[in-house]
């Protein structure tokens, strides 16, 4: 993805949903994409794979997937890009499902609609598709409605279509953000084991961090349609390097040691129809200079990059002072 | 009943009769089912749980919201569990309940001043002039601007809601606040702001607070003590940091260990105990210990006999045939947690 931006013209202004996003994704990589809620997580993915129905989008940019543009394919092209060689799981599975056909009618269409397979053979397939998520007693359950299943069956349901057509890349726009932690935690483990017998990628969206440290191999912080920091997951989550990842890592009441103090950003996410010119966090930075009425280039060392004006020096200085106060 | 007790609440059950599943049929829906706690002046009691566990149930019928099946809920010392509408309402005033949802709990066409007056000229407590001072008071005081007293909620954030919704919470000085998943509606750096100002007002204005959240983070952080809630009981009860770090039921051992952690440190990840299915349904409540069919360390005992809620090490309670790290569990009352700034 290279320069990527979506905007939408409402009766109150331009919304600036996302505003320059660029990233790869490699082969057997899982890049996670965090945010609070508006920073244009969702409007990326869905953009990019047609999904965004809205008569006053614009979209620009490039997206190549195996080296194809697929931005701004007609709708029949893309309908065999989504669901054939990309998959995707939604925050809430009845985005992916109907309500009125079994989920075995549902597998089986999906199968024939990419496959060239008789109705027997997709059958049988959906079937294993079933066991191979996880769900017990799949030759029954493939006679079920949706609605007969849990929340956490039902996410396993649409991960089966999503893979029904062995996708080399799955999306998944906050797969477990309405399940419980145990069921999260079902999920997560299937979602990295299927990974690893599949060899797809992954793109996870989340607002949670924690998701992020669990499985992503790869992170971008979003702040205001833009990406904040960029990096390997681990120097992200251990050496952030941009104030707003600083406040978010820090504003996380932790489960797993002892509570410290929490930090907190100051004020409101910035109203879309009002990102400003220079650093999009600049209203909320602590750390604000003059120069940072200027859009600070994404720079970095090592693949670890962020889009801030601080320097080296001055990084080091804050965060050390932080941690003398016990933040984190 | 000590006098440091301030709600002790005894073996509550709660049925709904759900709509029936087998035509006709009601059965009841035991959403809570014998819950016996004690809440202690000026602490932050939390109780964590997944989904339809029944925490919801158990606040609503600790503030007499909702008449309990069974049991008791006495307060100050006094039985409240059969009392009038009238007889409560002295008592209720003491309590105050904070919901999860700012969106669906403030009247949208009542200005946000209005709102947060409401309580105080329902019970007719002050005079109109009062009042209003004392409105403007409160929104200072929750971080609200108090020149935004004439706005309507949809003009504030979720955050700025939540801040409305305490400040109510707030106008007739409760002793006790129960907010039932307060900040699960947040993102994470306003939920932490929230977070911060309830700490700041608990102890500005000594109150008690039943916290409730299904977040393990957000219930570590703010609680002194925790209740672990699994299918309408408590399966473990105990001093916040002792039950995180020593979990002694196998549910909460389980549930702490798949909580998504930051891996930012060299410190190894706690090994991931995943339990297989679902909740089960409370109106198809499996015999024995609630718990059987998932634990991963079930007997057969477990399956015929429940197992009693105990003090299994100082002020640790547990209903477990078969408790968890023991061993690692410290035998002596910790010393009482310093206040989180
Ligand atoms: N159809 C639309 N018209 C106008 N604004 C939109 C539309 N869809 C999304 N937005 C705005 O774009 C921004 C990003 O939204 P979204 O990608 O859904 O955020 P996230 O997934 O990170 O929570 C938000 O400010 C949202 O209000
Ligand atoms: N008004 C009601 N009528 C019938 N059943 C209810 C009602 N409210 C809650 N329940 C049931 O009671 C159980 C506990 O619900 P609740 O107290 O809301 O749990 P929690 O707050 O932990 O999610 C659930 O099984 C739920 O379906
Ligand atoms: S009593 Fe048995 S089934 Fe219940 S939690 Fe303890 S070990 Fe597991
Ligand atoms: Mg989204
Ligand atoms: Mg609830």
């Amino acid at each position: 993805m290279r320069d990527l931006k979506v905007s939408f013209a409402t009766r109150q202004g331009v919304v600036r949903a996302v505003d320059g996003l660029s990233f790869d994704v490699g082969p057997k990589e899982v890049l996670g994409i965090v945010g609070e809620s508006g920073s244009g997580k969702s409007v990326a993915m869905y953009s990019i794979l047609g999904l965004v129905r809205d008569a006053n989008v614009e979209i620009s940019g490039s997206v190549k997937f195996q080296g194809r543009e697929i931005l701004g394919l007609s709708d029949k092209e893309m309908q065999s890009v989504r669901g054939g060689e990309v998959g995707m799981i939604f925050q809430d599975p009845m985005t992916a499902l109907t309500p009125v056909y079994t989920v075995g009618w549902q597998l089986v269409e999906q199968l024939r609609a990419h496959n060239d397979m008789t109705k027997q053979e997709a059958r049988e397939r959906a079937r294993e598709l079933l066991a191979e998520v996880g769900i017990p007693d799949p030759k029954s359950r493939l006679h079920h409605y949706p609605h007969e299943f849990s929340g956490g069956m039902r996410q396993r349901v649409v991960i089966a279509m999503a893979l029904s057509c062995n996708p080399k890349l799955l999306i998944a726009d906050e797969p477990t953000t309405a399940l419980d932690v145990t069921t999260q935690a079902q999920i997560l483990d299937l979602m990295e084991r299927l990974q690893e017998r599949h060899g797809s990628s992954i793109v996870i969206i989340t607002h949670d961090m924690g998701v992020i440290a669990e499985i992503a191999d790869r992170v971008i912080v979003m702040y205001a349609g833009r990406p904040a920091e960029i990096g390997p997951e681990l120097d992200v989550v251990r050496s952030p390097r941009h104030p707003y990842t600083w406040g978010l890592l820090g504003a996380v009441p932790r489960a797993d040691v002892k509570n410290r103090r929490l930090v907190t950003i100051p004020g409101n996410a910035v109203s879309p129809l009002a990102v400003p010119e220079g650093c999009a966090f600049a209203a909320r930075c602590p750390h604000k200079m003059a120069i940072c009425d200027e859009r600070p280039p994404l720079r970095g060392a090592h693949q670890h990059l962020d889009a801030c004006w601080l320097t080296d020096e001055q990084r080091l200085a804050i965060r050390s002072v932080a941690t003398t106060r016990g933040e984190s | 009943m000590s006098d440091d007790v301030l709600l002790r609440a005894t073996d509550i059950v709660k049925s709904y009769s759900s709509r029936t599943k087998n035509l006709g049929q009601r059965t009841p829906n035991r959403a809570v089912n014998g819950v016996s706690l004690d809440i202690r002046r000026g602490e932050t009691l939390g109780i964590v749980g997944e989904s339809g566990c029944g925490k919801s149930t158990l606040a609503r019928c600790i503030v007499q919201l909702l008449p309990v099946t069974s049991g008791s809920v006495q307060f100050n010392g006094v039985e409240l569990t059969g009392l009038s509408r009238r007889q409560l309402r002295p008592h209720r005033r003491q309590m105050q309940l904070v919901f999860q949802d700012p969106y669906a709990s403030l009247n949208p066409r009542r200005t946000v001043g209005d709102i947060v007056g409401d309580p105080m000229r329902i019970n007719r407590v002050a005079s109109h002039d009062d009042i209003n001072d004392r409105v403007r008071d409160l929104f200072v005081t929750v971080g609200l601007d108090p020149n935004s007293l004439r706005r309507y909620p949809h003009e504030f954030s979720g955050g700025q809601r939540q801040r409305i919704g305490i400040a109510r919470s707030l106008s007739l000085n409760p002793s006790l606040v129960v907010a039932d998943e307060p900040v699960s509606a947040l993102d994470v750096s306003v939920q932490a702001q929230v977070l911060n100002l309830m700490a700041d007002l608990q102890e500005r204005f000594n109150l008690t607070y039943l916290f409730i959240a299904h977040d393990l983070g957000v219930v570590r952080h703010v609680s002194d003590r925790v209740g672990v809630m699994y299918l309408g009981e408590i399966v473990e009860l105990g001093d916040a940091e002792a039950l995180y770090d020593t979990p002694l039921h196998p549910y909460t051992e389980a549930l702490l260990s798949v909580v998504p952690e930051l891996n930012d440190t060299d410190a190894p990840r706690r090994e991931r105990i995943l339990i297989s299915g679902d909740v089960p349904d409370p109106s198809d409540r499996p015999s024995g210990c609630s718990f059987h069919p998932r634990c991963p360390v079930a007997t057969e005992i477990c399956t015929t006999q429940k197992p009693e809620f105990v003090e299994l090490r100082p002020g640790r309670m547990v209903a477990c045939h078969h408790p968890r790290n023991l061993d690692a569990a410290p035998l002596t009352v910790p010393p009482p947690t310093p206040p989180v700034a």
